[in-house]
């Protein structure tokens, strides 16, 4: 190791990262003795290292740069000048990034050699780029670039003994593209939005909409609609319950009946106490295993199963990643390839106990081959767990996720499942019954999928043709056709990807970003505010080609024709302009209208939110949240008291966010909750001597 | 043909028929703001189906359909209006 006096005059190579976690363990990673030193800059860490050479890693906190107007100050639309700016000249609370700048600018005047190591896609790129390129001093053409896919010791080394000659330009260009793209839809149609609101009410309120925001919220509000003007179908079906070698069957009349007097009459000819088994059909079928994980079909899986949010999931595996026990999760990849070594990550993974057994098995056979899916992504492989065990006990939902991810790893290598399936045709006077049911013959990968795969098994008895069954009930079942389902996180994620809108790392931030601006409600079962669907509606009527599915597919099949050379930057941006250009102009025309709907909705929304219920006190009064003209102070009060009729009024804690909670068991009055900056949530009932405070605790 | 003279509405009654029968929002067609007019097309669709499974009257039709579960509530809001249109009519 070379001596302190030398240290500071000696050139070395600057590694850039995208995250502080990653650049400790690239650092650790890549140094001889496998503990690099941490020095902390103005409250910025970076590592040295030494491998045949010195080496600086620092890393980057995300995003440094993004894209401002050039005329600052002005919020008028339509916006097309625009430039990349250091993030604290365009955003507040940033100055932690000024200083973080300086840190890599200062470092980066002493490198000699300089290696991009952030994620390699499309947003890892531009993290990279840009750094090279605005706070290294133009240093992007030269840098050289690190490509991995898990932050393993192994994987890092190697990697950066075959360092790339060059950035990945292609990428870079088009995720440029994209963000250049969305951000002039997201500012001018927010804009445009935002500003007839407030030319309309007077009143400030950020309305935002964007390329992927847009058709997102389509798609749910038209769900909604279907739903709220749906008129059910009746219809009838005729279910029997058969008896044969001691075990009950149910079986289903051949079609559902649509009048009352047929089913009636089917019913009353089935009144016999014995039937028969006319054809027995038995075929036996292979039910492959699972394909490796992609991104969506790994959140989609985790909401099914644990219920845990696409937002959730994608923040869990990004800490399971940079803890290096999982791959690099950003990936549409369902393919693994046999580089990433079977063997070694089965081996690593049987020394825990719970994993011994599976992963055993799996090594006991003489081939290993994953039955892979037909997504491909060049950057990475499909998502798979590296072998490395947690060093210190996981979380409910680290652990859930960690299991899930390693126990689809074990499914996708083992031997598909034999199952068998069952119909049979039954004659119970002269009117055709049918059973079906499907059993296991051999569970194959469903053994090492457990608990997350569930069939039900029946028992099935084994059914001849001519046999003769006992007719213990037969039963008339009213039904209705339902509507569709809401949507829940999982299904519109899966609808965003089916209408290829947004990304697989950005669809979750979208659905999220929905819900901040109050455009969506619920949890499990997603709804469209009334805001929410005047901003669509608002933009369906003025501008539907911004929120057609078909103008951001459009985009995105551009973007990937300029990551493959097929493109120029420069065309994508002229058409988006151009697009832009007509619809601000239309909406600029139409803005008192817009404003107008738009205000409604928002006093719509605000009354909604200050209301607490019905007042107990007098007949059609609502209590709402007021605030003192005097003091200042909010309260609850009716809303007869301005016509004179009721002065019901309850006092309120002052500070925390209000929310009703419906009306109390004991009282009637209503319930409220206060949620209060880092405090756990106090709900109460408004009523003074509400009976419920007078017992006494237990 | 001649073209006969059309009453001449009062402000009120002008703008009475500008809003949905049941909502306030701009009459789209029918009567009926948009929202409502989908639920209105739904339930002249539904009613034979109906018919036919219970053997119901147009008025029952409405009250069962407003009583369902799984009927939307533009589509109850609806039939409600058309129940007490009838009710008016009787």
């Amino acid at each position: 190791m070379p001596s302190m006096s030398s240290e500071s005059l000696e050139k070395y190579t600057l590694i850039i990262t995208e995250k502080p976690d990653a650049a400790n363990k690239i650092a650790n990673a890549l140094d001889e003795n496998g503990k690099a030193k941490k020095i902390i800059t103005n409250n910025v860490p970076n590592y040295q290292a030494y491998n045949k050479g010195k080496i600086v890693v620092v890393p980057a906190l995300g995003h440094l740069y993004t894209i401002a107007s050039k005329q600052k100050g002005k919020r008028d639309y339509p916006v097309f000048d625009y430039q990349w700016v250091p993030r604290y000249q365009a955003e507040r609370k940033t100055s932690l990034i000024r200083i973080w700048l300086k840190v890599i600018s200062d470092l980066a005047k002493k490198a000699e050699t300089f290696v991009d190591a952030c994620d390699f896609d499309i947003e890892g790129s531009i993290i990279g780029y840009n750094i090279l390129k605005y706070a290294c001093n133009g240093k992007e053409q030269v840098a050289k670039r690190m490509k991995y896919s898990t932050l393993t010791k192994e994987e890092l080394q190697q990697s950066y003994s075959n360092l790339l000659p060059h950035l990945d330009f292609a990428l870079v260009e088009a995720g440029l593209t994209r963000h250049e793209v969305d951000w002039l839809y997201g500012i001018n149609l927010s804009r445009a939005l935002t500003q007839a609101v407030q030319r309309s009410s007077g009143h400030y309120s950020t309305f935002s909409t964007g390329r992927v925001q847009g058709p997102t919220l389509k798609f749910v509000e038209k769900r909604e609609k279907n739903i709220q003007a749906f008129v059910p179908t009746p219809y009838r079906i005729i279910m029997a319950k058969v008896e044969t070698n001691d075990i009950v069957l149910d079986v289903e009349y051949e079609k559902p009946l649509e009048t009352l007097s047929e089913a009636i009459a089917v019913k009353a000819a089935c009144k016999t106490k014995e039937g028969l088994i006319e054809a027995v059909n038995i075929s036996t079928f292979e039910k492959n295993p699972p394909v490796p994980f992609d991104l969506t079909t790994l959140q989609s899986e985790a909401y099914r199963v644990f219920r845990y949010t696409p937002m959730r999931t994608s923040n869990v595996l990004q800490s399971l990643y940079l803890n290096a026990m999982i791959s690099y999760p950003r990936t549409s990849s369902q393919k693994l390839p046999a580089s990433i070594g079977y063997q070694t990550i089965l081996k690593k993974l049987s020394k825990a106990p719970t994993y011994t057994k599976a992963a055993t098995e799996l090594l006991a056979k003489p081939l290993l081959k994953p039955n892979e899916g037909k997504k491909f992504d060049a950057a990475h492989p499909a998502i798979y767990p590296t072998g490395n065990l947690p060093k210190k006990p996981l979380d409910t939902v680290d652990r859930n996720i960690f299991d899930l991810v390693v126990k689809r790893f074990f499914a996708v290598f083992a031997e598909p499942a034999l199952k068998q399936s069952i119909n049979a045709k039954v004659n119970i006077n002269e009117n055709i019954f049918l059973y079906s049911a499907e059993r296991t013959m051999f569970q194959g990968w469903i053994k090492f999928y457990n608990p997350y795969v569930q069939f039900k098994e029946i028992s099935v008895p084994e059914l001849a043709e001519g046999e003769k069954v006992k007719v213990k009930r037969v039963a008339l079942n009213l039904h209705f056709t339902k509507p569709l389902a809401r949507f829940n996180p999982r299904s519109l994620l899966m609808k965003m990807e089916k209408e290829q809108i947004g990304t697989k790392a950005t669809r979750a931030t979208t659905i999220q970003t929905l819900f901040n601006r109050k455009y969506l409600s619920g949890t499990a079962n997603f709804a469209v505010t009334d805001i929410g669907s005047k901003v669509t509606e608002v933009l369906s009527k003025y501008c539907p080609t911004i929120i057609s599915p078909e103008l951001t597919r459009n985009l995105e099949l551009e973007m990937e024709a300029i990551q493959q050379g097929k493109q120029t930057k420069q065309s994508v941006l002229q058409t988006a302009t151009a697009t832009l250009s007509t619809v601000t102009a239309t909406l600029k025309e139409k803005e008192e209208a817009i404003g107008t709907k738009l205000s409604l909705a928002i006093l719509q929304l605000n009354m909604q939110e200050r209301n607490v219920g019905a007042c107990p006190e007098c007949a059609g009064g609502e209590l709402i949240i007021l605030r003192s003209k005097k003091s200042g102070k909010r309260f609850v009060g009716c809303t007869n008291y301005f016509e004179g009729k009721c002065k019901n009024s309850f006092p309120l804690p002052q500070k925390g966010t209000i929310k009703s909670l419906g009306n109390c068991k004991c009282c009637g009055f209503p319930i409220i909750t206060v949620y209060g900056r880092g405090k756990n949530p106090w709900k109460f009932c408004l009523n003074q001597n509400c009976p419920a405070k007078r017992e006494p605790k237990r | 043909m001649e073209i006969l003279p059309q009453p001449k509405l009062s402000r009120k009654e002008r703008a009475k028929e500008m809003k949905c029968k049941v909502c306030d929002l701009e009459v789209s067609e029918e009567g009926f703001c948009e929202l409502h007019l989908k639920a209105y097309g739904n339930i002249l669709m539904k009613f034979e189906v109906w018919k036919k499974a219970f053997d119901v009257t147009w008025s029952q039709y409405l009250v069962r359909i407003q009583k369902n579960s799984l009927t939307g509530e533009w589509a109850k809001d609806v039939a409600k209006y058309l129940i007490e249109e009838e009710l008016k009519d009787v």
